[in-house]
């Protein structure tokens, strides 16, 4: 990684605000993440969480400021343009194909990634994109739910699937919108493990409620509080805050 | 699904040799109805690659089947063309059409695009009646006179004769069948499926949906196009009757009743429904209700279709 | 006839139409509003109520037993259809669309049967002749803009001071939350259904007078009156009757001066251009 690279940050908004209506869901944020770094963004619920990342993927337009990814502004770039520079998203509420096999899921998201010329949208080497999917179903443990529907798995195994299709595309700024909701702890456990494995490739930027599986994985934490981002830095910075303690356990 | 892909080749194949095999089967007074059937089962498979592959329903489809048909005919008529490059404009003109109506349409989702296409497809009808003077709408016009055969190497067809109709027929059924099989199993298909399922998630996983719908709406139009060129030249006939709302209702409902999302299904749908009314225009003048019937009776019983719920009990892996 | 005379022609008929044309995509939009489905069939309600007063009618000799028989009938007919086709597939957006699509053709081709394919009239209940300084006009048709006016107020007065009004209003703006209030929501979506289906269906009774019934004549109501209510903007009861006006009277002026042809071109590539330049299309209607 150049000295260059090293120094600007991967991800960073300026001023990136939202109003929807006459409510501002996110006010003035000024947001970097580093390459490399597990972050964990917290805050009650309607802090703007979901807004400001939703921003950053591009499904939602802000309303003023701006984003910037490997030091490019990509405030107006469309949303699959994002992905294909790097920035993937999984939903907070597991968007997978549901009618569709494992198998396919994985293949959709892999294709995406093995598609480089106009030819290959023809033409593709269907062996050698079956043996990636089944090489990305391994890493997740999905390994032998190729067949199955994916609306038939059981909620942590389709949130799973997800991961596994996003990191299929080999992102470099994977965004998870709260990935341990609705898992049991031995999945969390799994969950986390998981995450530290593939942290190693990939930044990683996580909206979490769980406070154990943020203390876990992240190095850094930024805490939003209606709209605003409100404090960051290590986690036991983050639990000395006086403004963060205000915020969750009352005045 | 590649463990599959001999047999599902082999079913296709030999379904056209079974259609190839017909007109020396059948006796030749069916011959006429069975290639206006294939040419419509074709018209059928353009239109299914849009709703059942992608998910998207369009009641417009009319107008694409219709430009393709006067394109082929106004030029026939007026500038004493030959059939082929006849048949060429009808088909440009539809995709141009098609790119045109899609750039609009495809901006609006669901239950407004079905509403956009109507419209659409309305003022292509209305203004074929409007310019009657140039376009003869009302009444139509007839072909015959100005199809001059057309010669390929030593031999002469003459498109008035039954058997060459036939196999035109045939040929435009087997082409359109055979892209529609390549196209859903390639990667772009994989796509289309993926939009039909969620499109939002296919958007975040870094695809283009709009390109890829503007994409399978022009071939979709395209193929509709084709088909009402053949259809005029087979029939020798063009009217104003093809660009009006039963003709954008029929492809529909061809593939509902045979299976939306399989290649097979716009045949059956497209063969058993045209047969049906044609049966039923013989005892009454109200045929039209078996259209309002099946329609009715698909939707809340069997959204599958004929195919679809072949495939689903026996056959998974049928394309 | 002079210029002059011809607009305020154009005028008069348009402003006819237009109170007819709100009546029938009043219904459109109150089941559009209420139940969030288009319903393609609404031209057929119009149609089945010029139908059923043309029978009435001519069986009883009483014009004004027509107008009150036939939204009643019609309305049974629409409560029927709810039931049986439209609640079995939960409304669902693009099903109802085919179902109704299906319906369209059953309606048509029924009355084609039973009533077959002529164009009956009835003589007007009165004769009355306004004198213009350039025409004549028919008393009668001002009537029917009359009798319009007041069901249209009438059904604003249902709407935003009953207690049905109250729950299709909840419905319409929040369904999962009216029904947590105990709003029996498809007890409403039948009433709705029917309201809609009697108002096309009394507007078709008033107009056999002027315009014969035909088993055809649904298709041109059901386009009308989409344009009116896309135009118009949904759940909106002045927009409905604004749009009314306006496409009453641009189609009376088009149709006057160039061709009917000509009109409806027109009306059709706005409704496809609102849609499709709109923001929000048709208000939560869109899947995906």
């Amino acid at each position: 990684m150049g000295a260059v690279a090293a120094l600007i940050a991967l991800l960073q908004t300026r001023a990136l605000a939202k109003t929807f209506g006459g409510v501002e869901a996110v006010r003035s944020a000024d947001f970097r993440v580093e390459r490399g770094e597990i972050r964990a963004l917290i805050g009650p619920n309607g802090a703007g969480k979901t807004t400001l990342v939703s921003m950053i993927c591009g499904r939602i337009v802000p309303t003023s400021g701006r984003i910037l990814f490997k030091g490019r502004d990509i405030t107006r770039t469309q949303a699959f343009h994002r992905a294909a520079f790097g920035i993937v998203y999984t939903f907070q509420i597991s968007s997978v194909f549901r009618n569709l096999t494992v198998h396919e899921n994985v293949a959709i998201a892999v294709q995406r990634r093995v598609m480089r010329r106009a030819w290959d949208r023809i033409a593709l080497d269907q062996q050698a994109l079956a043996s990636e999917v089944q090489h990305a179903l391994a890493q997740t443990g999905l390994a032998g739910l190729g067949g199955r529907l994916a609306g038939s798995l059981p909620h942590g195994h389709q949130k799973l699937l997800e991961v596994s299709m996003a990191l299929a595309l080999q992102p470099e700024l994977l965004i998870l919108d709260e990935p341990t909701q609705g898992l049991t702890r031995e999945e969390i456990a799994a969950f986390s493990r998981f995450m530290r494995a593939i942290a190693e490739g990939t930044t990683i930027l996580l909206i979490e409620h769980d406070m154990q599986v943020v203390l876990d994985l992240s190095r850094r934490i930024t805490v939003m509080d209606q709209g605003r981002i409100i404090a960051e830095g290590t986690p036991a910075e983050i639990e000395a805050n006086r403004e963060v303690q205000r915020v969750y356990l009352g005045p | 699904m590649n463990d599959h892909r001999r047999p599902v080749l082999a079913i296709h194949a030999a379904l056209i040799a079974v259609l190839a095999g017909l007109q020396v089967v059948i006796p030749p007074f069916h011959h006429t109805l069975v290639a206006r059937i294939m040419v419509l089962a074709a018209y059928a498979t353009g239109y299914n690659l849009l709703l059942g592959y992608t998910g998207l329903m369009s009641l417009g489809h009319a107008m694409f089947f219709a430009a393709g048909m006067y394109g082929t005919g106004l030029p026939l008529l007026y500038l004493g063309l030959g059939a082929p490059q006849a048949v060429l404009i009808g088909v440009a003109a539809s995709i141009v059409l098609s790119t045109a109506v899609g750039m609009l349409t495809l901006r609006t989702s669901g239950v407004s695009f079905l509403i956009v296409t109507l419209m659409f497809a309305q003022v292509f009808y209305l203004s074929t009646l409007y310019f009657n003077r140039f376009t003869l709408g009302d009444q139509g016009f007839v072909l015959s006179g100005h199809l001059h055969p057309i010669t390929i190497g030593p031999i002469r067809f003459a498109l008035t004769d039954p058997a060459v109709r036939y196999n035109l027929a045939l040929a435009t059924f087997g082409g359109c069948l055979g892209l529609s099989l390549w196209l859903v199993r390639s990667p772009i298909g994989r796509v289309l499926v993926a939009i039909r399922e969620n499109e939002d998630r296919t958007r975040l996983l870094g695809y283009n949906p709009f390109a890829y719908k503007l994409l399978v709406l022009v071939i979709s139009g395209a193929v509709s196009g084709l088909c009402g060129s053949v259809y005029a030249v087979i029939t020798s006939y063009v009217g104003a009757s093809f660009a009006a709302i039963l003709y954008s209702i029929y492809p529909l409902l061809w593939t509902l009743l045979g299976g939306p999302g399989t290649t097979l299904g716009p045949l059956v749908g497209a063969a058993a429904m045209t047969y049906t009314v044609e049966v039923a225009s013989r005892f009454t003048s109200s045929y039209l209700i078996v259209v309002g019937g099946a329609l009715v009776i698909l939707v809340m019983r069997f959204p599958s279709g004929i195919v679809g719920g072949i495939r689903r009990r026996w056959a998974p892996w049928l394309p | 006839m002079t210029l002059e005379g011809r607009l305020f022609l154009a005028l008069l008929e348009g402003i006819v139409t237009g109170f007819i044309l709100a009546l029938i995509a009043l219904g459109l939009s109150l089941v559009f509003g209420v139940m969030r489905i288009v319903n393609v069939a609404h031209g057929e309600f119009f149609m089945l109520g010029a139908v059923c007063a043309w029978s009435v009618a001519s069986w009883t000799s009483s014009f004004a037993l027509a107008v009150v028989a036939a939204p009643i009938l019609v309305g049974a007919i629409a409560l029927l259809v709810n039931r049986i086709v439209l609640r079995p597939i939960h409304y669902e957006p693009q099903a109802t669309i085919v179902a109704t699509i299906g319906l369209l053709y059953i309606i048509q081709q029924l009355v084609l049967t039973l009533y077959g394919p002529y164009a009956r009239t009835v003589t007007p209940p009165f004769y009355l002749r306004i004198d213009f300084p350039w025409f004549g006009y028919s008393g009668y048709k001002l009537a029917v803009a009359g009798a319009s006016a007041l069901l249209l107020w009438l059904t604003w007065r249902v709407v935003s001071t009953t207690t049905l009004g109250l729950y299709m209003r909840a419905t319409q703006q929040d369904q999962e939350m009216a029904q947590a209030f105990g709003v029996p929501v498809y007890r409403v979506y039948a009433v709705a259904f029917a309201i809609g289906a009697a108002l096309a269906a009394i507007a078709g009774a008033l107009i056999i007078p002027i315009q014969p019934a035909h088993y055809l004549m649904g298709l041109d109501a059901l386009l009308a009156s989409f344009t009116v209510v896309i135009i118009g903007g949904l759940g909106s009861l002045g927009g409905t009757l604004a749009a009314a006006f306006l496409i009453g009277l641009s189609d009376g002026v088009v149709s006057v001066f160039f061709s009917p042809t000509l009109a409806r071109i027109v009306s059709s590539a706005l409704v496809a251009l609102v849609l499709v330049f709109k923001t929000g299309g048709l208000a939560g209607n869109d899947t995906n």
